[in-house]
């Protein structure tokens, strides 16, 4: 196996498939790349068995084959290489020989048999989407995912294709975030997945990089198909780059009993500024005491918090509202994560009273429900 | 190797301080000489004090505080140890020994009230106090600025001056540069003693002492090292490594660094609420019926939970403890996922608590039920949970009629089969 790669197109194929890398000792060979050359490109990839990931770069291959690498070390290696053409020369016993201006690596590697096969990417049921809608919609509902891993039916971002939409949703059980769009859902295409939360992670570092992406799923696994469209030629990807996860198998909660049917006080906030009020507002609170005090009262809102041990701090916000005055505590990070998502300069904000849910919503569809902390 | 020159300090290495708290003792002229700024506070057989400060007429006299009939003595005054009241000791025994012993029942909230007091003023000496118990604690006299011994032993004089004055309890004093000396020294001349151990002395001063004042080392162990000959800690310094590890296993080196009087454990600061809520029974007669014991438990987390509700806390962790008639005490704990203030989640843990510890075949004395792994976080509020919030309702009022687990006007199903005689 032989090929010339430029150094570049190189290390950015590595740095697609870097982060999926397996740990057990068991098995070394899941901290390596599998790089196969081709006609005249190479594909890279990398598994942790639960998920993998392949993307192919354009090469000048003169010999095909296939071998296998330690990926951290490789791209640590290609980043620093002080020429911009790149010779790579694999023998047969799987040392290859990398050869860029004056300097050149031997490096060990493991033979492909041992490297696990990647399931197939076909699934039973498949929906195209566009890649900018769905990073944003990711990132809207992501941080809501739980990360106790008693909950791990909550470790993920529940992908629901059905009655003509597609929904979003991610919840810890103390908030949960849901995101919708509609589009054409036959009735033998409607189901869901939980993706995993690594999967989620990974599958937003890869979303910008064409236009459009196919996903496949059934019930125990899920493929993404991403474009890497004109513009990732320049940086050496071509044709797309391929995700394959496990689902998180089991029911999803019933999101839609928790988001509440009724509004009852609602206020308009400009977003940022809201952001940083809380923001400050929350720099006085600790571990113990980690809440927030919201009150309105006409045309007010007020932003408190305390701990015994540090302070207090207060913080005023002039509204537009006319309904009786309330307060409500809530977990600081709760009410910042969702306005740090989001990018529409306005959100509501709907309040009831003091053990009921607070709820953002913007006009696209998006909700975010918070659950308060008492009131002591 | 005499240190003379306090300005030749800085320059060296920090072993070299180490070994000038020894040299500064001989009166060379060290800088910042160390200064035993760890106190012990002990009050003097607390409860029983406390009793005579609200009650002078007691002062003096056989007095002790205690429960009746199958209870323990919880205190005995100095009068009543010399008759021979020891705590914990039965108070039909306590009774046989001194028959004039004045017995005084438990007044519920006035030693932990007096307790508060009594740290509160040792608050105005020092802010870093460590409640170890209802009657102990652990000052850091650091802040006071002294720059002499004598006068941070004018300050600790003066706090157990004021303590008497002002609260009528006598307490116990040591000062030491760690907490273990401190602790030990503090106990040395009770009641009102004043013990000062100076910095680098420790070893020498735990040395003439008996191995029973080392924490770990209880009666029995103390007995069995005394059979061997080993009396005082200086007999246990004179050990080699094998004679150390014979007697104390891997441990060894953890407890011959207390014989040396080492400690580094800080002050812990944190805290003023509960750490735990328990409940114990002893029964008048010894009890064998395992239903009537699990009965018994399950009312006593009847009783405690609603407490735990009212200071708007929540715990995690049940331990339950068993005694058989021997003064023999087993104990069994289970911690739940998560903290809760109900009582429900802890129901299913009593039988499986209840066999790990009650594992011998033979009637118990005495059951309790502990809850730890206090959580004193504001609640946050779960969105899957309606029916824990149901029930939490539901707790508040029925811990409004049953007036906060003080009354049974509304019971669980699982006392229904107890005895009317209580």
């Amino acid at each position: 196996m032989k090929f010339k790669i430029n150094r570049d197109h190189f290390s950015n194929g590595l740095a697609q498939v870097l982060n999926v890398v397996g740990t057990k000792a068991a098995m070394p060979i899941l901290s390596n790349v599998l790089i196969e050359a081709e006609k005249d490109q190479i594909s890279l990839t990398t598994t942790n068995l639960d998920l993998g990931i392949r993307c192919k770069i354009k090469a000048e291959v003169k010999e095909t084959g296939a071998v296998t690498l330690p990926v951290k070390r490789l791209a640590t290696i290609v980043r620093e290489l002080p020429n911009i053409d790149v010779a790579f020369d694999a023998s047969p016993g799987h040392q290859v020989k990398l050869a860029s201006g004056g300097s050149q690596f031997r490096i060990m590697g493991i033979g492909r048999e041992e490297f696990p096969q990647l399931p197939p990417t076909d699934g039973d049921k498949t929906f195209a989407l566009d890649q900018a809608e769905l990073a944003a919609m990711l990132r809207s509902v992501a941080y809501a995912q739980s990360t106790d891993e008693t909950r791990y039916i909550l470790n993920g971002v529940y992908f629901s294709f059905r009655d003509g939409k597609l929904a979003l949703v991610a919840t810890d059980g103390r908030r949960l975030a849901l995101v919708s769009k509609e589009m054409p859902v036959p009735a033998a295409s409607a189901g869901s997945i939980i993706l995993p939360a690594k999967t989620v992670s990974e599958l937003l570092h890869l979303l910008d990089k064409g236009e459009k992406l196919n996903v496949a799923f059934n019930e125990r696994r899920a493929a993404f198909q991403i474009d890497t469209g004109k513009e990732a030629n320049a940086s050496g990807l071509v044709d797309s780059i391929y995700l394959f996860s496990k689902v998180v198998e089991g029911n999803y909660p019933n999101y839609q009993q928790v988001v509440p049917k009724e509004t009852h006080q609602r206020i308009k906030l400009e977003r940022e500024l809201f952001l940083q009020c809380v923001h400050r507002a929350a720099l006085v609170t600790s571990e113990k005491s980690n809440s927030v005090r919201i009150k309105l009262s006409p045309n007010l809102l007020e932003i408190t918090a305390s701990s015994p041990d540090f302070g207090e701090s207060h913080e005023s916000m002039a509204i537009s509202y006319s309904g009786p005055e309330l307060q409500v505590a809530f977990n600081p990070q709760f009410l910042m994560d969702p306005l740090r998502a989001l990018t529409k300069d306005e959100v509501f904000f709907e309040l009831k009273d003091e053990v009921s849910p607070g709820v953002f919503k913007t006009l696209e569809s998006f909700v975010c429900v918070i659950m308060p902390v008492r009131l002591s | 190797m005499v240190l003379t020159d306090g300005a030749a300090i800085p320059a060296a290495p920090f072993f070299w301080y180490a070994a000038g708290f020894t040299f500064g003792r001989s009166g060379a002229t060290v800088w910042a000489m160390p200064l035993p700024v760890i106190a012990h506070l002990d009050a003097d057989a607390f409860f029983v004090s406390v009793e005579q400060a609200c009650d002078p007429s007691l002062r003096g006299k056989k007095v002790a505080v205690g429960g009746r009939q199958r209870g323990i003595i919880a205190s005995a005054s100095y009068e009543a140890r010399a008759c021979g009241v020891y705590t914990p000791m039965a108070t039909k025994l306590a009774l046989q020994v001194c028959p004039d012993l004045i017995l005084v029942s438990h007044t519920s909230g006035r030693y932990g009230q007096f307790s508060r007091r009594m740290f509160d003023l040792c608050g105005t000496l020092t802010p870093f106090v460590e409640r170890s118990s209802i009657d102990e604690g652990y000052l850091d006299l650091s802040p006071c600025g002294c720059g002499t011994e004598a006068e941070l032993v004018n300050r600790a004089r003066g706090l157990q001056r004021r303590l008497w004055e002002e609260l009528q309890i006598p307490v116990s004093l040591g000062l030491a540069a760690n907490k273990l000396v401190a602790a030990i020294a503090s106990k040395l001349l009770k009641p009102r003693g004043f013990v000062v151990v100076p910095p680098g002395t420790e070893a020498e001063f735990l040395a003439p002492l008996s191995v029973g004042v080392l924490p770990g080392i209880g009666k029995k162990s103390e007995a069995k090292l005394k059979a061997q000959g080993l009396t005082a800690v200086q007999d246990l310094l004179a050990l080699n490594e094998e004679g150390w590890y014979a007697l104390f296993g891997h441990s060894w080196r953890d407890i011959q660094a207390m014989a040396r009087g080492e400690d580094d454990r800080p002050l812990k600061l944190e805290h003023d609420d509960a750490k735990s809520y328990s409940q114990q029974e002893t029964f008048p007669h010894d009890v064998s019926d395992f239903a009537e014991i699990e009965r018994i438990a399950k009312r006593m987390i009847d009783e405690l939970m609603p407490k735990i509700r009212a200071d708007g806390k929540k715990v995690r962790t049940m331990t339950v403890k068993v005694r058989y008639p021997g003064m023999e005490d087993s104990v069994a704990g289970r911690s739940l996922t998560e903290a809760t203030d109900l009582e429900a989640p802890f129901y299913p843990l009593v039988e499986l608590l209840l066999r790990r510890a009650w594992a011998k075949r033979r009637p118990l004395r005495l059951v309790s039920v502990r809850f730890s792994g206090v959580d004193d976080r504001p609640a946050q509020l779960e969105m899957f949970a309606q029916t824990e919030e149901k029930k939490r309702r539901l707790a508040a009022v029925l811990d409004k009629l049953n007036d906060r687990g003080r009354k049974a006007v509304v019971q669980h199903g699982h006392q229904l089969g107890k005895t009317t005689a209580d």
